[in-house]
Formats: C-alpha cells, structure tokens, sequence
C-alpha cells in the first residue's frame, strides 16, 4: 500500500512540475509582462466622456449634512446618557434615605 | 479638611454660574460658527461642499485630544493622591475623548470618500486614531464591569496613561510618516482663505467650550455615583 502511495506521488510530481516550471519560466514573448508591464491589447485604449447627469457619482452634499447629522446625533444620544446616569443617581439616593429615615425610626 | 455647608454651597453656586455662562458662550459661538461655516466660507474649489466637514471634523479630533488628555491627568493624579475626584476626572475625560474620537472616525470616512475615493485607508493618522479610540474604547469596557474596586479604577488609570503616549503619535504621524492625510493646519500648512480659517478658529473655540462642559457635567456625576456607591456600602456594612 505504502509502495502504490509512493508511486501516485512520485507520478504526480513527475506530472506537475514540469508544467508548473513552464509556466512560470519567461519566454522572449511574456518577458515584458513579467517585469510588471501589462500586454498593450488588455490596457484601456480610448477615454470616453460621460454624458448626461452623471458626471459627479459622489454626493457630497449628501455626505456634509451625514456628517453634520452624525455629530448632533452622537451628542444628543451622549446628553441622554447622562441624563439617564443622573437619575439613576437620584432615584439611589432616594432610595438610601429612606432605607436611612425607616432605620432611624426604629 | 472639611468645608462648611455655607462654603459648599457658596462653591456650588458659583459653579453654577460659571457652568451656565460657559453654556451660553459655546452656544453662542456654536451659532455664529454654523453662520459662518454655511454661508460666509466659499465652497471649496476641488472638493466642492463636502469640505465643510473639515469645520467640525477637526476641531471634534481637537476635542478628543482634550477629553484624552483630562482623562490621563485625572488618571495620573488620582494614582498618586487616590482621590476619587480626579478617578471621576479620568472617566469623564475617557468618555468624552471616545465621543469625539468616535465623531471624528465617522465624519472622517465621509469626507474620504469623497476625497480619495475611498471610506478608509490605513493612512498613520487614520490608524493612530483608531488605535486612540480602542485603548480608551478598552478602558471604558473596564470601567462598565460593575461597580469598578480599586484594582479597576489603577488599572484603568495605567491604561489611560498608556493611551497618552498615542496622543502625539496621532499629532505627529503626518509630518513623520508618509500618508495621504491632508496637512492643511499642521506643519507646512496654512492654505486657507480668510473666511475659512475664521470659521475654523470659532469652531475650535465653541468645541473647547463643549468639551469642557461635557466633562465638567459627567464628571459631577461620575462623583455623585461614586458618592451614592459609598454610602450604599457603608449603609449594608453599619
């Protein structure tokens, strides 16, 4: 069994690996593209301009006022935390003085 | 030593005043930045009126730096003296720092996208401040477990520490490092017309203004909770 693992092994590389190496070898024709150039059929050839409303796909007046919308809500929702903080505070020292007032009444 | 009830009142009350006349100048000042930012400012040339944002992203970084800071001199101090007043400094400074620390890493991306055509880049600024938000981010998790004991509260203030170190590195990571953060206000900057550079310098001033109030309020209830958890505990142990 370990003699037949060997084999399918030693076949597969004998297979692959010369396929492998050929393609990753430079040949005269692909010698440019391997040095970071790409072939002149696959670059954009012409530059064509846009017509009708689209020339400017960014909304920029849109994302000022998300902006502007996202600091008074986060400061909004910050004051309401607090306000929140303080009256769980305030219902606490409620509470404590009349556990302090029921104590002293005993 | 202990103060008078008469003194302490007195001091409230003064408080009070001076609480109240901060509020009316930052509003003030928040309405005549507005003023100024949409109608006096001319619209920027390349980015058109998505630069607008500029007048309230980067004071709201100014006001992070201030809420970070506070939050590490309470945290310092309070190592030292260990008294709660300036541990109450250090979450109020912590907390407000990651509000607009939070603002800024959201009006950020908008503008960027806009800009750079994209809504983040790992720009030394953009990480540096991300990295702000998350140590602090981390010392508020620590804080929120419950009541925080004493072996929290220093941990904590060590991380606060540990998150003053990042604060420079933010400042700094544009005039050190190569990245596509613009350098309009910092270094060799100083590109801005003269209705935009004074609606950049109210916005300072009325962000200041605003950090200062949320800090001072959150650390007042930050004292008075801290307060209210003594007296619980000495009520349940008596």
């Amino acid at each position: 069994m370990r003699a037949l693992v060997s084999a399918f092994v030693v076949l597969g590389t004998v297979l692959v690996v010369p396929s492998a190496l050929a393609e990753d070898a430079p040949t005269e024709e692909n010698a440019p593209a391997q040095a970071g150039e790409t072939p002149s059929e696959e670059r954009a050839a012409q530059f064509v301009g846009v017509t009708g409303p689209d020339a400017e796909s960014v909304p920029g007046g849109a994302l000022m006022l998300a902006a502007y919308a996202i600091v008074w809500v986060l400061l909004f929702l910050f004051l309401v935390r607090m306000r929140r903080l303080q009256s769980q505070t305030a219902e606490e020292l409620e509470r404590l003085s009349a556990e302090i007032r029921a104590s002293e009444g005993r | 030593m202990l103060a008078s009830p008469t003194m302490s009142r007195r001091r409230q009350s003064g408080s009070a005043t001076v609480w109240s006349l901060v509020l009316f100048v930052t509003l003030a000042l928040f309405a005549v930045t507005l003023y100024l930012i949409f109608v006096v400012a001319p619209v920027e040339k390349q980015m058109g009126i998505v630069q607008k944002i500029f007048y309230f992203h980067v004071p709201s970084a100014y006001a992070m730096y201030i809420g970070f800071g506070a939050s590490a001199v309470g945290s310092a101090v309070y190592l030292i003296k260990r008294d709660p007043k300036w541990d109450a400094l250090g979450v109020a400074g912590a907390e407000v720092g990651t509000l607009f620390c939070v603002i800024v890493l959201l009006t950020g991306p908008l503008w960027a996208r806009k800009a750079w055509g994209v809504w983040w880049t790992w720009d030394p600024r953009l990480t540096t401040t991300l990295l702000a938000g998350m140590i602090f981010a981390a010392y508020l998790a620590l804080r929120s477990m419950g009541n925080a004991g004493e072996v929290e509260k220093r941990f904590a203030s060590g991380l606060a520490l540990f998150g003053l170190i990042d604060l420079p590195l933010i400042h700094y990571s544009v005039q050190r490092w190569r990245g596509v953060h613009p350098t309009v206000i910092t270094g060799k900057g100083g590109g801005l017309e003269s209705e935009m550079y004074w609606a950049l310098s109210l916005s300072f001033l009325a962000f200041t203004g605003l950090a200062a109030l949320l800090i001072w309020a959150r650390a007042s209830a930050e004292r008075q909770r801290e307060e209210t958890a003594r007296l619980r505990f000495e009520l349940m142990h008596q």
